[in-house]
C-alpha cells in the first residue's frame, strides 16, 4: 500500500468480511456478512466490483470453485485475503485510531 | 421455465450486459440466493432479483470502463467515427437520389440509426465489451445534442426523440449478445 493511500469504506468492509469468513468466500457470502453486521443492503455488483479492485491492488486473490446445480452449473469465484490486504487493513486501522484519539468527548455531545 | 427459476428477462439482461470476468460468478451467486429466497416467498425473491440486477449493473460497468479506459475509448471512437461517416453517406445518397418527402425522411431516420447502432455495437463488442459501453455513451450524448439542435424537417412527438435516446444506446449494448458476437472469457473472439 502506497504511503497515504487509505482503503475506501467499501474496500475496508469487504476485506474485514473476508477475514471474518475464515479464509475464502464468494461474493454473495461477503454481501450477506456485511448486511448482517452493518445493516447495509449493498448490491452484489458493488461487492464484485470492489473485490476486483482489491485483487488488482494485490490485497486479495481469487480462484474458481466447483460448479453446482443450484447455481445453474456456474462455478463460484472464491476470494481470499493476501498478506498485503492484511497489512492495508492494519495501516487503515492505525490511521483511524490515531485520528480518533481524544475525540470521544465530542461524540458524547452529539 | 421452472417455478424456482429467476426472472427470465432480468437474467437475460444480466447475461448480455455483465462484463465477462464477472458473468458466471455473479449469475451463479444470484441464482443460488434466488433459490433460497424463493423457497419462502417467490414474489419477494423476484423483487429482490430485479433490485440486485438494476443496482449491480452501474457498479460493474463503471469498474469495466475504469479498467480498460484508454484501449476501449480508442476502439469506441474509431467505431463511432465510422458510424458517423456511414450515416452521413447514407443521408447524402438518400437525399440526392431518392429525395424523400419530409415524412419519409422521419420514418427512414430511425431505421438507419438503429441499423448503424447495431452494426457499431457488434463491431465494438466483438473487440471489447467496455468499448461497446463507451460507444453507447457516445451515441446517447450525440442524440442529446441532436435533440437540443432539433434538426427534424417536421415537428415530431416527444416519444420519437425519446426512442432514439433509449433504443440507440440499448441496441449498441445488446446487439453483440443478441447476434452472438460478444467478447469471450479470455479476450478471444467467438
Amino acid at each position: 500500500m502506497k504511503r497515504g493511500e487509505l482503503l475506501g469504506s467499501l474496500e475496508h468492509l469487504v476485506l474485514l468480511a473476508l477475514l471474518r469468513l475464515d479464509g475464502s468466500a464468494h461474493g454473495m457470502i461477503v454481501r450477506r456478512e456485511i448486511e448482517a453486521r452493518t445493516g447495509r443492503n449493498i448490491s452484489i455488483g458493488a461487492v464484485y466490483a470492489t473485490l476486483e479492485r482489491l485483487e488488482h491492488k494485490g490485497y486479495v486473490s481469487s480462484f474458481t470453485g466447483e460448479p453446482t446445480p443450484e447455481r445453474g452449473g456456474r462455478a463460484k469465484r472464491l476470494f481470499q485475503v493476501e498478506a498485503a490486504g492484511k497489512r492495508a487493513l492494519q495501516i487503515s486501522e492505525q490511521t483511524f485510531r490515531s485520528m480518533t484519539v481524544g475525540l470521544k468527548s465530542h461524540w458524547g455531545a452529539l | 421455465m421452472s417455478r424456482n427459476s429467476p426472472p427470465v428477462f432480468a437474467f437475460w439482461l444480466l447475461e448480455c450486459l455483465l462484463p465477462v470476468q464477472f458473468r458466471d460468478a455473479i449469475l451463479g451467486d444470484l441464482a443460488e440466493e434466488f433459490l433460497l429466497r424463493a423457497s419462502s416467498s417467490r414474489s419477494s425473491a423476484r423483487r429482490w432479483f430485479w433490485g440486485q440486477a438494476f443496482r449491480s449493473l452501474p457498479f460493474l460497468l463503471w469498474s469495466l470502463l475504469r479498467s480498460e479506459f484508454a484501449f476501449s475509448t480508442g476502439i469506441a471512437a474509431v467505431v463511432f467515427l465510422s458510424m458517423a461517416g456511414l450515416k452521413f453517406t447514407a443521408d447524402l445518397v438518400i437525399r440526392r437520389w431518392v429525395a424523400p418527402a419530409p415524412l419519409t425522411e422521419v420514418v427512414l431516420a430511425p431505421i438507419i440509426f438503429l441499423s448503424l447502432s447495431m452494426l457499431g455495437g457488434c463491431l465494438a463488442g466483438r473487440i471489447r465489451r467496455a468499448a461497446a459501453v463507451f460507444l453507447a455513451l457516445m451515441v446517447a450524448t450525440t442524440v442529446v445534442v441532436l435533440i437540443a439542435l432539433n434538426p427534424c424537417p417536421i415537428p415530431v412527438p416527444w416519444w420519437y426523440q425519446f426512442g432514439f435516446l433509449t433504443f440507440g444506446p440499448m441496441t449498441v449494448l445488446l446487439a453483440p449478445a443478441i447476434l452472438g458476437v460478444s467478447e469471450t472469457e479470455k479476450g478471444s473472439l467467438k
